[in-house]
């Protein structure tokens, strides 16, 4: 199993609810695949960074699912076909985490082995002296 | 081997760039760091549009390392980021 992220642009003349209909469609042939949805976030209609097929706005549904690369293969085959996927995008997101979670204990160790820094030596307590009061009055 | 001639060249470059050394200095330049590094952030996520828009500048082109000081890993990233952040219409390719 392995982690994907999977974005699906829908074309924008469908309503809200057809929208999401689409994106129930490919959450059920991910879902009967076999694959576990983590994420399931639909951001709504979106302007397009620039048009795609005359379509300046779009739907926008995301998934990062832990599945076999066969179902997103699949999955990603059935957007390339459908009139009513713009433009999708599926790609691994495991590996990266990965990466980030494998960094971070590196550096969490690197700090451990560091011998701990001697507290920084404090400035010397200076009294906070009031400003000499002005004597009003006394030299003129 | 004569180290002394590249040396001088080298610290008198180094003193018309306004870097170190050299008696006038036109102005101090600030030590650019990693953006990614300071925030410990290791995973550059394309979804993070703010933070993508933070390393395009009008043209839509990627800001070169030299001007942004992202090291070279994160630059990599980002580079992998911004790009699959294009292909689905997040940010634009060109702009004019």
């Amino acid at each position: 199993m392995r982690l994907y992220d999977i974005v699906a642009l829908v074309t924008p003349d469908l309503t809200d609810e057809d929208a999401q209909k689409v994106a129930a469609e490919y959450r059920k042939i991910l879902s009967d695949g076999g694959a576990e949805i983590v994420k399931d976030e639909t951001w709504g209609r979106r302007r397009l960074a620039f048009p795609i097929l005359r379509k300046r706005e779009a739907y926008y549904h995301y998934f990062q699912v832990s599945a076999e690369p066969a179902i997103v293969a699949e999955t990603e085959r059935r957007m390339k076909l459908s009139d009513q996927v713009l433009r999708h995008l599926a790609v691994r997101a495991d590996l990266e985490l990965k990466r980030a979670a494998k960094m971070a204990t590196r550096q969490r160790e690197k700090a451990a082995r560091r011998p701990p820094r001697p507290p920084a030596p404090m400035p010397p307590a200076v009294p906070a002296e009031a400003p000499p009061p002005i004597e009003k009055g006394e030299i003129s | 081997m004569s180290p002394a001639p590249r040396g001088g060249t080298r610290s008198a470059a180094a003193s018309r760039d306004g870097k170190t050394g050299g008696r006038k200095k036109f102005f101090v330049r600030r030590r650019k760091v990693c953006k990614f590094c300071a925030e410990k952030l290791e995973y550059v996520d394309w979804k993070d549009v703010k933070l993508l828009q933070s390393f395009i500048p009008e043209r839509g082109k990627i800001l070169p390392r030299r001007i942004s000081g992202t090291c070279a890993l994160h630059q990599r990233k980002l580079q992998t980021a911004i790009k699959r952040a294009r292909s689905i219409a997040l940010i634009p390719y060109a702009t004019d």
